[in-house]
């Protein structure tokens, strides 16, 4: 769950952070990035002005609503707005991405982690973090990524990814042995292979489940009935939950790497929550949108 | 006869061509690209970097924001609905307070630069419509997907949304807004725009 949360704070905030987009650091580098692309499907689409060929067909992208043209004809738009479904969003006008019927108590979650995060975790990881330089942050998120990888490999089966499930065994090999039981990440820094992110609430939306409604989970976070369920079924590929039957004070443990990855991950993103609040007219509306269509939009891909 | 014809011909085509490529240089990309190299050297400009410069710096950096957005075109995908009960007036006062909004949003983070990357990974484009695609790389190098939305305006793109890993603002604000005026009223929410611009 963690691994749902953390992305969503952190891309609301940098979403209003990188608004036209700090950039390379320099002319050059930038002139370099092109020539240097990770993937060869990439490098075709870098081309400053050769958009891929199938797409200039297309929709605008594949979530487009599938009558963009008659906005474009839109003479008087103020008119007609009620009908109109812009090119760049949902289909929803007004409508929320998620159904909410559990709003108050999901409010009230919502106001309980807040405080969590201001009493307790921000204060916490304020200290980690003047204790342990960055690298060594990276490192532990890198760890922890690198342990559930299971979670990650037979998701990506059970979505018929099987690029992707070749791409986390491969990483897992490389980065457990030659990356230091998975503190570096070798697999991406020098062999370019990407992290396939994959869950079993994404595989159940892919094969058509739809997230039923929002739920604001204490501690944990955003979540839908349906992540929540693929959140419980992931444990059991987690090969933390697996301390459980072989230590007595496994519990303990396991909570504790529990904590430990939930204390390094805000320590690499103090900051991100609170710019995240600052924009927003309402958090709670603002952050259950933005885990919703996330969630879409990884289900899409 | 025949080749006076030819030349002249192709001194025609020769001047329909040269007349033709100023107008089709402005690439959705292309001019995304220029904002946001523009910003780059204000954010990364030693000589505004002093304490004292901070109001030149962000005058520079607001002005450059302001050229490449389509703020009232935001700010009327944002209000859906209820934009077409605003007065002029709401409208101008609307667009103002919002735009104030995601820019001093943006402002703060900006003095956070420290040499993010910039992919660009291509464009699309449909009539007046197109997407320009970029990869922002950080320096605790994760990767984040970024759709540019861009319309048309004479020779010209403006953006009128920002999508992140998928999430767009207009969808995002759209959707508070609307919770906030069914709520409660229009007036409710300029009220709460206003504390929120003048907060920070």
């Amino acid at each position: 769950m963690m691994k749902a949360v953390g992305p969503v704070y952190f891309l609301l905030a940098l979403w209003l952070v990188m608004v036209p987009g700090p950039c390379a650091g320099s002319p050059s580098s930038e002139a370099a990035v092109p020539a240097s692309p990770s993937d060869d499907s990439r490098s075709a689409a870098i081309a400053t002005e050769s958009p891929e060929p199938p797409s200039e067909t297309d929709p605008l992208k594949s979530s487009d609503p599938p009558e963009p043209a008659a906005s474009v004809d839109q003479k008087d738009p103020d008119e007609t707005f009620l009908t109109e479904v812009p090119p760049s969003s949902q289909p929803e006008q007004t409508v929320a991405a998620i159904a909410d019927p559990l709003e108050p108590v999901n409010r009230a979650f919502f106001r309980f982690n807040d405080k969590l995060y201001f009493w307790v975790l921000k204060p916490v990881a304020t200290g980690y973090k003047t204790v342990i330089p960055e690298d060594g942050r990276i490192g532990i998120r890198n760890f922890f990524s690198n342990v559930g990888t299971p979670v990650r490999l037979v998701n990506c089966l059970l979505q018929a990814k099987f690029k992707g499930a070749g791409n986390e065994t491969v990483r897992f090999v490389l980065n457990t042995t030659i990356g230091i039981a998975g503190f570096l990440d070798p697999a991406k820094k020098t062999f370019k292979i990407e992290k396939q992110e994959a869950d079993l609430g994404q595989t159940l939306g892919i094969w058509g489940i739809g997230p039923a409604f929002y739920i604001n989970l204490p501690v944990l976070g955003p979540s839908s009935a349906r992540d929540t369920v693929g959140y419980v079924g992931d444990l059991f590929f987690d090969p933390r939950t697996y301390l459980a039957y072989y230590f007595f004070i496994a519990e303990i443990v396991n909570s504790g790497t529990w904590v430990m990855d939930k204390v390094n991950e805000t320590s690499l993103t103090l900051g991100e929550y609170e710019n995240f609040k600052k924009a927003a007219l309402d958090p709670y509306i603002a952050l259950r949108e933005a885990y919703a269509q996330y969630r879409q939009n990884k289900i899409r891909k | 006869m025949r080749s006076a014809c030819l030349i002249r011909i192709m001194l025609f085509l020769f001047l329909v061509a040269a007349m033709a490529v100023p107008a089709l240089a402005a690439s959705p990309l292309e001019e995304m690209k220029q904002t946001t190299d523009k910003i780059l050297s204000i954010v990364t400009n030693p000589a505004l970097k002093a304490p004292s410069k901070t109001e030149e710096r962000e005058r520079l950096i607001r002005q450059t924001v302001d050229e490449r957005f389509d703020w009232e075109e935001m700010a009327r995908r944002s209000l859906a609905i209820h934009w077409a009960k605003r007065t002029a007036e709401e409208r101008k006062e609307f667009i103002r307070l919002f735009s104030d909004l995601v820019e001093r949003t943006y402002m703060k983070k900006v003095e956070d630069y420290s040499g993010e990357k910039v992919l660009y990974e291509g464009e699309t484009k449909e009539g007046d419509y197109a997407s320009v695609r970029v990869k922002i790389v950080t320096k605790k190098d994760e990767d984040i997907p970024v759709e540019y939305h861009l319309k048309k305006e004479g020779n010209d793109w403006f953006i009128y949304d920002i999508s992140i890993e998928g999430v767009s603002l207009v969808n995002n604000y759209r959707v508070q807004f609307h919770s906030i005026i069914s709520q409660s009223s229009y007036e409710n929410l300029v009220k709460r725009l206003k504390e929120k611009v003048e907060l920070k």
